[in-house]
C-alpha cells in the first residue's frame, strides 16, 4: 500500500473519531435542559433566526464589524479557506481527474485561507489584547488549521502533496472535538438562539 | 473543595442551559467584543472587555467539563474556582457589567455575556457574595408582602394625599387612584415614590381608563441578584394581586428591568399567568396613535434626546414607542446617536446604581453616555427607567453637563395639561378650520 493511500485510510479513521467527538460534544449540550421561553412574543422567532444566520452576519450589521471591517474580513476568508480546504480533501482521490480551472479555484481559495491563519497567527501574537486573552490552545489550533489549509495548497499546486495533506487532514479532523476548532459546533447553536432570543422580542428580524 | 465552593458550583449547574453552555463553548476569543462594552470604552483595559470578564467563569468551567481541561488545564486557561476568586467574581459579575448585551449584538458568535454573568451572580447569591445592598433590597421587597397589613393603611392615606394632587392638577374633584379595586381592567404598577403614579394616574383620568394602583412596586432587586427564588417571590405579589383583583392587564411603571421581569420572565415562572403584560410606554404610545390625548409640543420646547434602557430597548423590543410619543410631545427632538438597539448603556443599570460603593466605578463607566449626550446638545435627556434616571442625573453632576431629566411620562403630562389649558380656554380650538 501506498503512503498516500494508507493515509488516506488515516483519513477516514480520523473522520470517524471525529463524528464521534463532535456527537458526544452535541450529546453534552442536548443533555442540558432549554428551558423554552413561555411569554407572549413580540415579534417573529424565525425572523429572527433567519436573520441571525443571513444579514445578521454581514459586515455592515454590527458596530464591531463596521469599526473592525478587515480583521473581520480577515476571519472570513480564513473560515472560506477552511472550507474550500474540506471540499478538496472531499475530491482529493479524483484530483488527476479534475478540469484544470477547478484545481485553480481551489489553490487560491486554500491559499487565499492559509494567508488568512498566518495574519490571525500574527494578530494574536502581536496584538496586545488578544495576547491577553489567548491560550496556547488559541495558537495551536489556528495553527493547525493554518498548516492544514497550506497544505492544501500544496496538494493543488503538486499532487504529490497529497500524503501530508492527507496528515494534517486527518490531525485536523481529530482536533475538531477537542480544541478550540470545537466552536464550530457550538456556533450553529449560539447563533440560532441570539436569533430566537431578539426575534421573539422584535428587536432584529 | 470546600463547602462554598461546592455550593457555588451546585448552583451554577443548575444555571447551565443548552443556551449558556453555548455560550461557554463557542467564544472565539477574537476579541472584537471590546469596544462595544461601555465599561471597556471608559477604561479600555484588558479586563474590561466583555470576553475577558467571561473567562473569568469560562476558567473554571473548563476545568469542570472540559476533558483537556482537566488533563492540560494549562493548555486551555482552565482553573479550578477557589474562595479567592470568589471577591474578583463578584467585581466583574455585579460591577463591571450592567448585563445590557451590547456585546452580545456585537459578537459574530452571538455570546450571550450577560447570561454567562447572571449566571456568576446566582453562585455568588447563593454564597453569599452578593452585594449586601442588593440583597437587602429584594429582602424588604419580600417582607412587604409578609407585613401587608402593617402598610396598607399608611401607604393609602399617601395615595390619598396624592389624589389632592391629582384632583388639582387636573381640575376634576372626582378624580381618583383607585387601590385594590376589584373587577378594574389594568393593574397599574407603580415604583417607590409619587414620581411613577401622580404622572400615570393623570394619564389614566385623562382617557378614562378603568384601573386601580397596584399595593405593591415593580421593583424586582431579586432579578439583579439573579436569584430565581427572590425574583419569584417578589413577582409573585403583583402576580397574585392581579389574580384576586380580577385585572385583564399589568401595566407596569417607567422601569427596564421590571418590564424584563414581569413581560419576559415571569410567564416562565407562573404555570397561571392570565394577564397582558404591558410598559406605560406602549399604552401611551397607542393612546397617542389613537388621538386618544390631546397633547401640546409646545409645553415642551426645549431640545430633548432619548436614552434607550437596554432593558427595554435592545432586551425588549420598545425601541419605536418612546419615538413615537416624543415626536407627539415635545418641540425638539434630537437622537443619540448610536441609539435604539446600538444604544449604550447608561453605567447604572443591573443594580449598579442602588450599590453605593461602586459610585466611581459607574459614574466612569457613564462616561461615553456622557458624550452622546453632549453631541445631542440637548436640555432634556428623557429616560424610560428609572435606574436610568437615577444614574443620568448622577452623570450631569458628576461631569458638569447641565441637562434634566425627565421620565417620558412627565412630558407627556406636561403636553396634555398645556392642550386641556388650551381647550377650555379656547372651547373650539379642537374645530377644523374648514368647518
Amino acid at each position: 500500500m501506498s503512503a498516500t493511500a494508507l493515509w488516506g485510510w488515516m483519513v477516514l479513521i480520523a473522520l470517524g473519531i471525529s463524528v464521534g467527538g463532535v456527537a458526544w460534544r452535541l450529546r453534552g449540550l442536548l443533555a442540558r435542559p432549554l428551558r423554552p421561553d413561555r411569554s407572549p412574543a413580540r415579534g417573529s422567532a424565525w425572523r429572527g433566526i433567519l436573520y441571525a444566520f443571513t444579514m445578521g452576519m454581514m459586515p455592515w450589521a454590527k458596530e464591531s464589524t463596521r469599526q473592525h471591517l478587515l480583521p473581520y474580513l480577515r476571519g472570513v476568508l480564513f473560515h472560506v479557506g477552511i472550507f474550500a480546504t474540506l471540499a478538496s480533501l472531499a475530491v482529493s482521490p479524483w484530483r488527476l481527474s479534475l478540469p484544470a480551472p477547478l484545481a485553480v479555484g481551489g489553490l487560491v481559495l486554500t491559499g487565499i485561507g492559509a494567508a488568512g491563519g498566518v495574519i490571525g497567527i500574527l494578530m494574536r501574537i502581536f496584538d496586545e489584547r488578544l495576547r491577553a486573552l489567548s491560550h496556547p490552545d488559541d495558537y495551536a489550533a489556528v495553527a493547525l488549521v493554518t498548516a492544514w489549509q497550506a497544505a492544501g495548497v500544496a496538494f493543488w499546486a503538486d499532487p504529490r502533496w497529497m500524503a501530508v495533506f492527507y496528515g494534517l487532514s486527518a490531525l485536523t479532523l481529530v482536533a475538531i472535538p477537542v480544541t478550540k476548532i470545537r466552536h464550530c459546533i457550538y456556533f450553529f447553536f449560539s447563533r440560532f438562539f441570539f436569533g430566537l432570543f431578539y426575534g421573539r422580542r422584535a428587536v432584529l428580524g | 473543595m470546600s463547602e462554598l465552593i461546592q455550593q457555588a458550583l451546585t448552583t451554577f449547574e443548575k444555571s447551565l442551559d443548552r443556551r449558556l453552555l453555548a455560550s461557554l463553548e463557542v467564544c472565539a476569543r477574537c476579541g472584537i467584543c471590546a469596544e462595544s462594552c461601555h465599561v471597556f470604552a471608559a477604561e479600555p483595559e484588558f479586563r474590561n472587555a466583555p470576553a475577558a470578564k467571561a473567562e473569568a467563569v469560562r476558567r473554571f468551567y473548563r476545568r469542570l467539563h472540559d476533558p483537556i481541561g482537566r488533563l492540560f488545564p494549562w493548555w486551555v486557561g482552565a482553573k479550578d474556582l477557589r474562595e479567592a476568586d470568589l471577591e474578583e467574581l463578584a467585581e466583574i459579575a455585579f460591577g463591571a457589567c450592567t448585563l445590557c448585551r451590547r456585546c452580545t449584538m456585537n459578537c459574530p458568535m452571538g455570546v450571550d455575556t450577560a447570561l454567562i454573568m447572571r449566571a456568576a451572580r446566582a453562585m455568588l447569591t447563593a454564597v453569599g457574595k452578593a452585594p449586601e445592598m442588593l440583597v437587602q433590597l429584594a429582602d424588604a421587597a419580600i417582607a412587604r408582602e409578609e407585613n401587608l397589613e402593617f402598610f396598607r393603611e399608611f401607604y393609602i392615606d399617601q395615595i390619598r394625599e396624592l389624589e389632592r394632587e391629582l384632583q388639582e392638577q387636573t381640575g376634576d374633584p372626582e378624580a381618583r387612584i383607585p387601590v385594590e379595586k376589584a373587577g378594574a381592567e389594568i393593574l397599574y404598577v407603580a415604583l417607590s415614590g409619587a414620581h411613577t403614579i401622580l404622572p400615570a394616574a393623570i394619564l389614566f383620568h385623562a382617557v378614562g381608563a378603568d384601573w386601580t394602583l397596584s399595593m405593591f412596586e415593580a421593583a424586582n432587586y431579586g432579578y439583579f441578584l439573579a436569584d430565581i427564588q427572590r425574583a419569584k417571590a417578589i413577582a409573585r405579589r403583583i402576580v397574585d394581586e392581579a389574580r384576586r383583583l380580577g385585572v385583564k392587564e399589568i401595566i407596569l411603571a417607567e422601569c427596564g428591568h421590571a418590564y424584563t421581569v414581569l413581560r419576559w420572565e415571569a410567564p416562565n415562572w407562573f404555570d397561571d399567568f392570565p394577564f397582558r403584560v404591558r410598559s406605560i410606554i406602549e399604552v401611551a404610545a397607542e393612546w397617542i396613535q389613537q388621538g386618544r390625548l390631546p397633547l401640546d409640543p409646545s409645553a415642551n420646547p426645549e431640545p430633548v434626546t432619548y436614552h434607550d434602557s437596554c432593558n427595554l430597548g435592545r432586551n425588549g423590543g420598545l425601541l419605536e414607542e418612546p419615538r413615537i410619543i416624543l415626536r407627539a410631545v415635545v418641540q425638539d427632538f434630537r437622537e443619540m446617536t448610536p441609539n435604539r438597539a446600538e444604544n449604550f448603556c447608561c453605567g447604572g443599570g443591573a443594580g449598579l446604581v442602588a450599590v453605593p460603593e461602586w459610585y466611581e466605578k459607574r459614574m466612569r463607566a457613564g462616561h461615553r453616555k456622557v458624550e452622546q449626550i453632549r453631541r445631542t446638545g440637548a436640555q432634556i435627556v428623557a429616560a424610560s427607567c428609572d435606574n436610568c434616571r437615577l444614574q443620568l442625573g448622577d452623570l450631569s453632576d458628576y461631569y458638569g453637563m447641565g441637562v434634566q431629566v425627565s421620565g417620558l411620562m412627565d412630558l407627556v403630562v406636561k403636553a396634555y395639561l398645556a392642550a386641556r389649558r388650551m381647550e377650555m380656554a379656547v372651547p373650539t380650538a379642537s374645530v377644523p378650520v374648514s368647518a
